[in-house]
């Protein structure tokens, strides 16, 4: 069949299919070396998006921090409250604006008390010193875990609002925090009540509670906040004080003022990690509050995709929002086995997710809920569907799954008390006076008994089925990072042996990406078609499936072929068709099933979440 | 100086002078940053007259990470595992605070001991004991107090005498209950855990038929 899709002879062929590469216009990043490559398998690109994808975009952390300044300013703009407060409310209320705007013009002071902006009690307390004894505080405290500090000292706001001037955020609005030269009480030296240290030069340091300590203290105890528990509410240290630092506290106290540096190189960079890490946290809640929003999960990625369409729980029946960040490869600091691997190709690898599920590659063409589905079943099930296979049968009265462990043939069931034999599987009683030798095949008892266990059988077997041939593509899929490094190694082979250049080459490489693509594909064809309820659908799917197998199949052979210096460009012919080919099946299988799914044609043999149930549909 | 190591030097420091909290700490070994702890137990209580040992260990980012505390000595207390000494108080997970410091912590304990929180137990076996059958707890924990915290023996508590009593007494049981069950020819030792763990005392003694016992005696 692959002769008909003679590439070279008639380009226009393809006319509608355009490779892999439209998906990718549609993302801003560089595609300079595909577009070299692409040369060799230019097709007229239409424009048209294909119905197996879906508009997204990607932003970058800064990208992603506009918005949230965006958001602050308009929340600004409307309370007329400094922007540190603006941001403390927003993430308070996980950024709805709506919410928030409501909930404050309904009761302001209690939100800014409840969001950690304004303290709920007037008097400030004066910095615990070591010496008091905190009999009294531990008291109040006290107090099994798991309540949670969020209750402590929030009863006593509506009292203390009248007479709180720290209430009103608008009689702070420039500065959230203050450095005070002094500490309210002293007419001695400050000493911090956490490090105990009482260096003349130590500068007490305190949010609008007036809670003092000194900056290293600050810093340490964000420097813990930030780093060890990956905590953005950077609360007051004071005990049961509920104010919330904000981001320009935390700002001031990692990164101090050029006049006056810390003078420490070491302790400078590990607080500029720590501000890093702050604001990549700040980006990641904002991210994780907004539906339309899902930062990429690979290690060391710091981009976010937006992908309004597919933000809705129902929408996720009809379409399978697999998104690509636009970044590729490990980024951040890799471990030397991520090293091997990116040396083996795996550094040029697109960062491809699904947008509505944690599935973090590309599971098309199954929506997401019965990849869920599968990939449950697959961990409940697959080692011990194997085991029972092959070392049970089931009674064939009650079809409890037995395992015979020792003893004769003669069973006696211990759910249902049937009498068997273990060998013909029928009903004891017809083996007669022939105790343990089973001679009796053909006995219609026998026949029966097996024939019902052949049909509980053959649900176990359907499942390995499916099993073995979804695992044996992944398994293929990872032995890709070896094909890679192989196909490198040919390609250089090539341009020393032939007269061909290194962008002439290139097909190797742009052959091993679609097989990789496609055993993606394929991997997840098989999950669909065991929860595919059966009819002429299914067969038609099936059908696709196997012909993109086959192609696969043969693609790959192709590659892990020795090569013969006079056989290059016969070669090169050859696997250029064939990609191609491979190519259009691929196309062809995920826009079958996206059209599918969209006008609502799959029906599943299992109730799937989001579509009818068997029963009403059959 | 480390600031960890000159904050818990001063706070061992402040504990030694204060003499009226009953608070001490002490050291264990040469390390700073492994400490016992103790405080007598509070008065009115079933602790009283009790001497109550802490193991305390000052992690790497103290005071910005809460200390780790456990009972040395064993306690009958809803919040406190009477296995392992392990507490379950809010200021030593998420409410933790870097103001608190050891003395005000190891107050803390002590105020735990005044006022259990039977409702988000540590140990389910001993608060389902306190919450069924107050008075019989109390008993149980001052008889704990008695042998383990080397407090006073209660004259309500029941006569102290061989080592099948104590046994008995300390699993908060009722003699007559287990030598009842014994007379059925069980092992004592498993009467008295399957009791225990059925929380058979009091009131719900009443509630929980023979037969259920004994079904799973037969376990």
């Amino acid at each position: 069949m692959s002769s008909d899709y003679e590439y070279s002879d008639d380009e226009n062929y393809f006319d509608d299919g355009d490779d892999m590469d439209t998906q990718e216009d549609a993302e801003t990043f560089d595609e300079d070396e595909d577009d070299v490559m692409g040369v060799d398998f230019k097709t007229d690109d239409k424009g048209k998006r294909k119905a197996y994808e879906l508009d997204y975009s990607s932003f970058s952390q800064s990208d992603v921090e506009d918005l949230m300044k965006k958001d602050i300013e308009y929340i600004c703009g409307i309370f007329g409250v400094d922007s540190g407060f603006a941001a403390l409310l927003l993430r308070h209320m996980a950024w709805n604006k709506e919410r928030l705007v409501e909930k404050y013009m309904d009761n302001p002071d209690k939100l800014l008390v409840a969001a950690g902006v304004a303290a709920p009690e007037t008097p400030i307390v004066p910095p615990n010193r070591l010496k008091s004894p905190t009999a009294s505080q531990a008291g109040n405290t006290r107090r099994p875990t798991r309540t949670g500090s969020k209750l402590l000292g929030f009863g006593s706001k509506s009292s203390g609002a009248s007479k709180s001037p720290t209430i009103s955020p608008t009689i702070s609005p420039t500065s959230s925090f203050s450095v005070q030269p002094k500490s309210p009480t002293s007419s001695e030296p400050f000493t911090c009540p956490i490090c105990c240290d009482d260096v003349p030069s130590l500068k007490p340091v305190a949010l609008d509670c007036g809670h003092a300590y000194c900056s290293n203290c600050w810093t340490d105890y964000i420097s813990a906040k930030v780093n060890e528990e990956g905590d953005l509410i950077v609360r007051c240290m004071g005990e049961g004080c509920a104010l919330i630092a904000p981001d320009s506290f935390v700002h001031s106290m990692l990164i101090p003022d050029p006049t006056a540096p810390i003078g420490d190189a070491e302790k400078e960079e590990a607080n500029g990690n720590t501000w890093k890490r702050f604001q990549e946290l700040l980006v990641r809640h904002f991210v994780s509050s907004n539906r339309d929003l899902k930062y990429c999960p690979y290690p060391g990625c710091t981009n976010t995709v937006s992908c309004p369409s597919a933000a809705s729980k129902l929408s996720l029946t009809s379409v399978v929002p697999t998104v690509s960040c636009g970044a590729r490869g490990i980024g951040g600091q890799m471990t030397q086995s991520q090293q091997a691997q990116g040396n083996l190709g795996l550094a040029g690898k697109e960062h491809k997710f699904c947008f509505g599920c944690p599935i973090d590659s590309d599971h098309r063409p199954v929506v997401c809920g019965v990849a869920k589905m599968w990939l449950k079943k697959c961990r409940d099930d697959s080692e011990t569907a194997n085991w029972i296979k092959s070392n049970t049968k089931e009674c064939s009265n009650c079809q409890s799954t037995i395992e015979k462990n020792g003893g004769c043939n003669h069973m006696t069931c211990k759910k249902c008390k049937h009498e068997f034999c273990w060998v013909c599987m029928g009903p004891w009683s017809e083996h007669g006076t022939a105790w343990y030798s089973c001679n009796r095949y053909d006995e219609k008892g026998g026949i029966d008994a097996r024939d019902s266990q052949s049909k509980s059988r053959a649900s176990l077997e359907r499942y390995l089925h499916y099993y073995n041939r979804w695992a044996n593509h992944e398994q293929s899929a990872k032995l890709s990072l070896d094909l890679y490094a192989k196909t490198e190694k040919k390609m250089e082979d090539m341009q020393i042996t032939s007269a061909l250049t290194w962008i002439e080459v290139q097909f190797m490489k742009k052959a091993v990406e679609e097989v990789d693509k496609c055993r993606m594909t394929l991997k997840w064809t098989y999950a669909m078609a065991y929860y595919l309820a059966s009819g002429n659908q299914k067969d038609l799917f099936e059908d696709n499936q196997r012909d993109l197998e086959k192609a696969v199949e043969d693609l790959s052979e192709l590659l892990e072929q020795q090569i013969e210096p006079e056989m290059i460009p016969t070669l090169r012919q050859k696997v250029t068709d064939k990609t191609v080919y491979v190519q259009k099946r691929n196309e062809i299988v995920l826009d079958d099933t996206a059209t599918g799914f969209i006008e609502g044609r799959w029906k599943w043999n299992v109730s799937v979440d989001g579509f009818d149930d068997p029963e009403n549909t059959d | 100086m480390d600031a960890r190591l000159r904050r818990v030097n001063k706070e061992i420091a402040d504990c030694k002078n204060d003499k009226t909290s009953n608070i001490k700490i002490d050291l264990i070994d040469e390390s700073p940053f492994h400490l016992k702890g103790s405080f007598p137990g509070p008065e009115g209580t079933p602790y009283q007259g009790g001497h109550f040992e802490v193991d305390i260990v000052i992690p790497e980012s103290y005071p910005f990470q809460p200390v780790k505390m456990k009972f040395i000595t064993k306690v009958y207390h809803p919040n406190i595992s009477s296995a392992s000494g392990a507490i379950c108080l809010d200021i030593l997970k998420d409410a933790w605070s870097p103001v608190l410091t050891l003395k005000s912590t190891l107050i803390s304990l002590q105020s735990l001991l005044c006022s259990p929180e039977p409702n988000d137990p540590q140990d389910a076996e001993v608060a389902k004991h306190y919450t069924t059958s107050k008075n019989s707890f109390e008993e149980t924990a001052a008889y704990w107090t008695h042998i383990y915290a080397g407090g006073p023996g209660r004259s309500s508590s029941a006569p102290l005498k061989g080592d099948g009593q104590d046994e008995i007494a300390i699993a908060g049981l009722d003699p007559a209950h287990v030598s009842g069950f014994e007379a059925l020819g069980f092992p004592k030792g498993k009467v008295i855990d399957v009791l225990r763990r059925l929380n058979y005392r009091g009131a719900n003694a009443a509630k929980i038929t023979e037969d259920r016992v004994v079904q799973e005696l037969l376990k």
